[in-house]
């Protein structure tokens, strides 16, 4: 519909692409550096030493705590959301534009501004550990998911209910299959939001978690390049390449349906 | 509205109360915990030492400091800046020329400047903190190839251009959910009215004005509504950045809720200040919505 690209647009695009990418010059050429110093420069060897060191000790537990705490706030809210959001999308509560409309708020809450009382309450309850983590995130998550998902849930239409329920079909076997399928695309876009969300997130784990032990790595490379006075370059950009891999790999893997799930954000907020 | 004569819905209400309990209590919670941060708002409570427990109620006093003392109405004018340049400005018109420009362009060029874009939007806040405190440091990329090579002295950006460099880190940032977000509005426009305009005689910017602008003003009230509140409360990236600094020039709103929160441990008058931003993302939102509205 548009005319082909001039050469300009194509030059300007492709400039841009080069701009944007610039930054991770830097990071790569370092992070294959054993002998980095931390300069932009090329590299005069090259090799995977850094790397194993980003793997090993703290620092690959650090891993793992990440993954817990993504993982695991992810699919939290989603099963929440999920068993929620239906139930909103299909019966007529009395309240529910009140509650909808509540959430709407909520999304809106800035997170730092109920640290507090979600450190109190874990604190009171034993919870200042990864599962306390979770938990938390999955509260401020859940509003937002569980519009999403109740977005989702409407676009399916209740007449593909009817036929199943009149062949016999009962409730559970309605949802698992025909309206999860269904919003397939959906819930896997809320899924990947909730695991960058948690998988990037740095204040709530900062304060949760205290001992090094149970820092994920946004706080293991924060409490790193924070340190004054020998900073291992290398490390650190073989880890921030580690630290960034899982969350672009979700993405790609959900590529195709992140563009479906994505016009459905728009239709309403 | 979808009827309630569905049988295996009203055969099946326990169920799905049961369903609902969970999110209902976790949405419960966050409803005590934000009523908790405004009666907080009204005390003098510490983070630490003996006001943390024998706290007492300080009625209106903490939100006179606010407009009396120093550092919020300064914090507010830093965070208005920094929203209107890296979300406004940087994030949603960079995102829609984007959407605009790459959806006439081959598949092929449209995937590489995707991905690259992209790329910014999925790197963890701290990983791109730490990636721009790199380049607009005094050996890094900016200054080795604009600046040494022309026979000036490297200049140390994070701290002479604070302010307009965590901007751009921002825009870089957080440009890719505008441009996907206008890229899926843009695909929903029908292709008949463009064709329509151009038969008319429209230019290629009246197509866009005129005709794919006023269509998708739902998506851009939307869009604007997210970037608007993300932008506003944003913490990590400015905090891992500058921590604020230097001097002040880079505490927003967030940032300087923390430092006076969890660094001074402040916590009573911490909590007015966020009820403080609540109130103001209440209004634009309230704003943003009334647009999404209108053309009904």
């Amino acid at each position: 519909m548009e005319n082909q690209p001039s050469r300009l647009t194509a030059i300007a695009l492709a400039f841009m692409a080069v701009i944007w990418v610039s930054p991770f010059s830097w990071l790569v050429l370092n992070a294959f550096n054993p002998l980095s110093t931390g300069q932009l420069e090329i590299p005069k060897a090259f090799g995977f030493d850094n790397f194993g060191l980003a793997v090993s000790g703290n620092a690959g537990r650090q891993f793992l705590n990440s993954i817990i705490i993504a993982a695991g706030t992810a699919t939290l809210s989603v099963i929440v959301g999920i068993s929620a959001a239906y139930p909103l999308s299909r019966l007529r509560i009395p309240g529910r534009n009140a509650f909808l409309w509540t959430l709407v708020l909520l999304r809106m809450l800035p997170s730092a501004g109920v640290l507090v009382p979600l450190y109190f309450a874990a604190q009171r309850s034993g919870l200042l550990n990864q599962l306390g983590v979770i938990v938390a995130l999955t509260i401020l998550n859940l509003p937002f998911t569980l519009l999403l998902l109740k977005n989702f849930f409407d676009t399916v239409p209740i007449e593909l209910e009817e036929a199943a329920y009149v062949e016999g079909a009962s409730l559970i076997q309605i949802v698992t299959k025909i309206v999860l399928p269904m919003s397939r695309a959906g819930i896997a876009v809320v899924w990947f939001f909730s695991f960058t969300g948690a998988w990037n997130e740095f204040l709530l784990p900062l304060i949760f978690a205290r001992v090094q032990d149970a820092f994920p790595m946004s706080v293991g490379l924060y409490a790193a390049f924070g340190q004054q006075g020998a900073i291992n370059y290398g490390f650190l950009t073989a880890f921030s390449i580690l630290y960034a891999a899982p969350a672009i790999g979700v993405y790609f893997l959900l590529r195709r349906n992140m563009n479906t799930g994505f016009a459905g954000v728009g239709v309403k907020g | 509205m979808k009827n309630q004569a569905n049988p295996w819905l009203t055969g099946n209400l326990f169920v799905l109360a049961l369903g609902m309990l969970p999110a209902i209590l976790l949405i419960g919670a966050l409803l005590y915990f934000t009523a908790w941060a405004f009666a907080f708002s009204f005390t003098d409570l510490a983070l630490v030492g003996k006001k943390s427990v024998e706290w007492s109620w300080v009625g209106f006093e903490n939100f006179e400091r606010l407009f009396t003392r120093r550092g919020f109405l300064e914090s507010l004018w830093t965070t208005v800046i920094f929203v209107f340049f890296s979300a406004i400005v940087g994030q949603s018109v960079l995102g829609f020329l984007l959407a605009a420009t790459l959806r006439g362009t081959q598949s092929s060029i449209r995937g590489v400047v995707e991905v690259c874009i992209m790329l910014g939007w999925l790197l963890p806040d701290i990983v791109a903190a730490f990636l721009w405190s790199a380049t607009t440091s005094q050996t890094g990329l900016i200054n080795q190839l604009f600046v040494v090579p022309f026979g000036f002295k490297p200049i140390n950006f994070i701290n002479d251009y604070a302010l307009p460099i965590v901007t751009i880190a921002n825009v870089w940032k957080g440009t890719a959910w505008s441009y996907l977000l206008f890229s899926a509005a843009l695909d929903s426009v029908s292709r008949e009215v463009v064709e329509a305009a151009k038969v008319d005689g429209a230019t290629p910017f009246q197509r866009v004005w005129l005709v794919q602008l006023p269509i998708i003003r739902p998506h851009i009230a939307t869009n604007m509504l997210f970037i608007t509140i993300w932008t506003f409360t944003y913490f990590p990236l400015i905090f891992a950045m500058t921590g604020g600094g230097p001097g002040r020039q880079t505490e927003t709103l967030a940032v300087f809720l923390y430092n006076q929160s969890f660094s001074r441990g402040n916590l009573g008058f911490g909590s007015a200040i966020s009820v403080a931003m609540l109130l103001i993302v209440g209004v634009l939102s309230l704003f943003y919505l009334r647009m999404l509205r209108e053309p009904k």
